[in-house]
């Protein structure tokens, strides 16, 4: 993931740092007027008229406002508002897709000829035609969950948010740097198909970040601390509801301190994960492991295959008894919470490890048949009008507890472990099995109480080894949904937003590794 | 269609004229990009995407604004101005602001080719027919993806300055697999000039890797002498020299006492690192940072950390000429080059390494990676290659990879681009043949 793709603008940007509101009614004056329902119209009666089985029109736009700073100082304001289409078509069983930013009846015309040209061209060559399974026609609009839409807001009122968490964060003496962040997202797509679907959605994103960082520059040594909670699919009131400021301060003392901590002994410990970082080993290991697509070797070239295979399913011990992962696209302000997919999918919530057997798979319409499934599952996503659609994770979260299990209570079945805290360094293999994750800050654990802060920790898995090592799950009170709006996958590479809520949860004997080789 | 340099130049002069700002840069760029993707031996996706924008950044005194549209037409340049003049008005003093660059001389660069941006879509569908044909006769699964894209981009500026540059690649990744999912192979390459791109060699480089990596067998982690082909290599070696991040303590070339490593050997001292907008292999833009022309400029020559990146901003700060460069990357020799196969009949006992996957900094203190190694490794020893090993995980510093005492042998360098870039980047970078390398616990993975 990379956090710079998303900040990548196309088609409007504005910098400044104090800015009235962004306001509907100046933009929708200056946006010329597109009747998305007579373009698609147009689209789809053509697409079929030259042979298409099959043809969608995405007519999309997003809209962001990005804020950067560092320590006092705002480096750049930016606002973009990226508007265009994307056609896909199957002809003769192949796939063919073709997008422009002029949003007018000639160019559908000519986008839609494009299509069918690259889908004629293919199908003269193709081994394995693409089936679809059938999804009801819809006509729909649907919101996010938001109070406040943050587009509607006045720049000022961010940009002191920001200077103020910079400001919280340079407290501790010898925090002696901070970069902060604050992005806003808006998309607002409209989808229509050869099956009769027309469907709008509306929806907003809150993606707060910091980094502090402290310098001993006379032994040349320096440490970090990042934010601890991530973005969601919440409006401005995020920024108001959580103690970003309390963090910051924080995030200052600890970076501070990391610079004297103790280091860690390698070895095996058992590890308690909070929910701040336990997001992202979900995510690398058990998200992007059920995806269908990769299973059938359709990512094979990039971003790989899966150790999990379709015969596996029902059968394969994924984790513990405990562990209990749903697919969920219906998730509260969760990152991948739709009401749609991009292929007109309702959202849904099913299961994909249930009581630690692995049961089911991440589809879209073109992948379900592949296994024998009559409907998708509702995994198609495009990060942009301008990018051809393909299977992308929803939100896959494991269920807390049923009992009321605090922190505290798994730190005491703890003799010799770790407590971690935040996402730090993170890698895992092409199939999915063995991954190493460090994390923001690390704490020992002693006889059941809470130690030391220590320094240079990270631990080194394999997926199913790991998550049958889980004895150990927080209640809902220590439920969290963390995640990150820029997950790539495909090639060419998209971004996807993307969240897995989960409780703290407890690990027996995981390698730890000492990631120090600086020689001082 | 490409928009071309008078066409650009219109553009920026319509932009630059309707700005009353003191200061004002301005850019315009459009590009057309296609691709197909291939897997389990058939087409899956493929598309086509053509895009335009122009910008404009101006200063009122110190205050700062600017404004982009993907729409090029004169009310939309108009209102694109306008809006950043308003956004500079109500904008706080930009403290990083250095005045916009006069008239500049470029020396050209050759980097577009016709036939590369204006690929015909029937001759890639037949090249990649091939491809998989080539796989089915060889009984394994291909995988893979081919894009082909043309950019046109220029900018100026309200002191007088203007560049045109035009640029096209086209790229070519084939994975390969067994059936039984035991073994793979992958190769990719890329060109500007789609002559030079060999699709055949490509595809079956990648089929012979997964062939030769058959039932492999396994060893224990551990410190490994590694020869590293030049796709590992650019996988892993990423170098980045920044002179702010280094000046403020908080870099692998920061050193004790608030200074920097300029000066100290950092490398092996035949190792140079360098950008050259001329390179005939490896063309950069005739243009550096905030326009400044692009020079060969050296970061590490001989093994010695020779400069740092700094930024108008920062060289003025500190009293230094800002960098032209680095538009390329390089990493090359000073000694003569080794061949794959020298480097394999030197090794007592060690590892040939495909390339890498899934690197990711874990001290930037110490440029310390871990990552996996991916479709091909093998054991060497005396002096052959033995039999194909399963996958590790690894912990190194790049410092420690390159640095004296570890480099034993080292290839020519060669066009390569970095397998997570997908092919979207590029840089010349040699095999190498180190003593030590920290491969830290298996991976099942294939």
């Amino acid at each position: 993931m990379n956090r710079r793709d998303f900040l990548k603008t196309t088609s409007l940007a504005c910098g400044a740092a104090s800015l009235s509101s962004w306001s509907w009614a100046d933009e929708a004056a200056k946006t010329p007027a597109v009747d998305k329902n007579q373009l698609a119209d147009l689209a789809i009666r053509q697409a079929k008229k030259l042979g298409a089985s099959y043809a969608d029109i995405r007519i999309n736009r997003y809209r962001h406002e990005s804020i950067f700073a560092r320590e006092q100082r705002v480096q750049n304001v930016s606002r973009s508002h990226d508007f265009g289409f994307g056609v896909r078509v199957l002809l003769k069983g192949a796939w063919g897709f073709a997008a422009s930013p002029v949003v007018t009846a000639d160019s559908v015309r000519r986008v839609v000829s494009q299509a069918i040209e690259i889908a004629r061209a293919n199908a003269a060559y193709q081994r394995k035609p693409i089936k679809l399974v059938s999804t009801p026609a819809v006509k729909a609009h649907w919101k996010s969950a938001f109070e406040k839409d943050p587009f509607d807001l006045s720049t000022d009122k961010k940009v002191e948010f920001l200077l103020a968490l910079n400001e919280a964060a340079m407290k501790a003496k010898g925090a002696g740097f901070v970069t902060s962040s604050l992005s806003f997202q808006n998309e607002q797509k409209f989808y229509a198909s050869t099956d009769g679907s027309r469907i709008e959605q509306y929806i907003i994103r809150t993606l707060p970040f910091f980094t502090v960082t402290a310098v001993n520059r006379s032994a040349g040594d320096f440490q970090t601390r990042s934010s601890l909670a991530g973005p969601k699919t919440i409006g401005y009131e995020y920024l108001e509801n959580y103690p970003w400021l309390k963090d910051a301060e924080k995030a200052g003392q600890e970076a501070v301190a990391k610079l004297k901590a103790k280091p860690v002994t390698p070895g095996n410990y058992d590890l308690i994960l909070h929910p701040s970082h336990l997001w992202l080993t979900i995510h690398e290991s058990v998200g992007h492991s059920t995806e269908l697509d990769r299973a059938l070797l359709w990512e094979a070239d990039y971003a790989g295959t899966s150790f999990l295979t379709p015969d596996k399913t029902g059968k394969l011990k994924f984790g513990s008894k405990l562990c209990n992962f749903y697919g969920d696209r219906t998730q509260p302000h969760a990152l991948a919470t739709v009401g749609y997919d991009d292929e007109g999918v309702p959202a849904q919530r099913w299961p994909l490890v249930k009581d630690g057997i692995f049961v089911d798979w991440q589809t879209t319409r073109d992948l379900a048949p592949l296994i024998g499934h009559k409907k998708s599952n509702g995994c198609l996503h495009a990060d942009s009008w301008g990018s051809v659609p393909f299977p992308r994770m929803p939100n896959v979260s494991l269920e807390p507890a049923r009992e009321n299990v605090s922190l505290e209570n798994l730190i005491a079945g703890v003799d010799n472990g770790i407590l971690i805290y935040g996402n730090g360094s993170w890698s895992i293999d092409q199939q999915r099995y063995n991954f190493q994750f460090g994390g923001q800050t690390f704490w020992e654990i002693k006889k059941g109480k809470l130690g030391e802060m220590l320094r240079d920790v990270a631990y080194q898995s394999r997926t199913t080894d790991f998550w049958n090592a889980c004895d150990g799950l927080g209640g809902q009170s220590t439920y969290e949904v963390n995640g990150a709006a820029n997950d790539g996958k495909g090639e060419p590479t998209q971004a996807n937003a993307v969240s897995h809520g989960c409780p703290a949860a407890r690990f027996r004997q995981i390698n730890v590794l000492n990631t120090n080789t600086k020689k001082t | 269609m490409l928009l071309s340099e008078s066409e650009i130049k219109s553009i920026c002069d319509q932009l630059l004229g309707h700005s009353k700002a003191d200061d004002a840069e301005v850019f315009v760029s459009n590009d057309d990009y296609s691709h197909l993707r291939f897997a389990a031996n058939a087409f899956t996706t493929s598309g086509r995407r053509e895009n335009a924008s122009a910008g404009i950044t101006v200063w009122i005194g110190r205050k700062r604004g600017s404004a982009s549209a993907n729409d090029l037409d004169a009310a939309s340049l108009r209102e694109a101005v306008e809006q950043a003049e308003q956004l500079a008005r109500i904008s706080p003093e930009d403290k990083e602001y250095v005045p916009t660059l006069e008239r500049q001389t470029y020396r050209p660069v050759s980097g577009y080719v016709e036939a590369t941006a204006n690929l015909a879509l029937d001759d890639r569908a037949r090249a990649i027919d091939s491809i998989i044909g080539d796989c089915e006769k060889q009984k394994v699964i291909g995988a893979g993806f081919h894009h082909a894209s043309g950019s046109a981009s220029g900018f100026a500026t309200r002191h007088g300055n203007f560049h045109y540059g035009r640029s096209s690649l086209v790229s070519l990744s084939v994975s390969a697999r067994t059936p039984d999912g035991g073994s793979s192979g992958y190769f990719l390459r890329n060109h500007f000039d789609i002559a030079k791109l060999d699709t055949a060699r490509i595809a079956r480089e990648a089929i012979d890797k997964a062939l030769h990596s058959r039932n492999p067998r396994t060893i224990e982690p551990g410190i490994y002498p590694v020869i590293l082909e030049a796709q590992a290599v650019d996988d892993l070696v990423r170098l980045g020299f920044d002179a702010r991040s280094a000046d403020e303590g908080r870099s692998a070339y920061s050193a004790p006492g608030g200074k920097t490593k300029i000066g100290e050997q950092i490398f092996d001292q035949r190792l140079n690192f360098y950008s050259d907008p001329w390179h005939p292999e490896l063309p950069g833009s005739s243009a550096a940072q905030a326009g400044i022309p692009a020079q060969k400029i050296f970061f590490v020559r001989n093994g010695v950390l020779e400069n740092l990146h700094y930024s108008r901003y920062w060289a003025r700060e500190k009293e230094k000429e800002p960098t032209p460069g680095p538009v390329n990357s390089i990493l090359e020799s000073s000694a003569q080059p080794a061949t794959l196969e020298e480097m394999i009949k030197a090794t007592d006992r060690g590892l040939l390494v495909s390339r890498f996957w899934y690197i990711r900094n874990v001290d930037p203190r110490t440029e310390l990676f871990t990552g996996l190694t991916r479709d091909g490794l093998w054991y060497v020893e005396n002096g052959r290659i033995q039999y194909p090993v399963r996958n590790f995980r690894f912990n190194q510093s790049v410092l420690e990879l390159l640095g004296p005492g570890n480099v034993e042998m080292i290839g020519a360098s060669e066009r390569v681009s970095g397998s997570e870039s997908q092919g979207r980047s590029a840089s010349l970078a040699p095999a190498l043949k180190v003593k030590a390398f920290h491969l830290t616990s298996p991976s099942d993975a294939v």
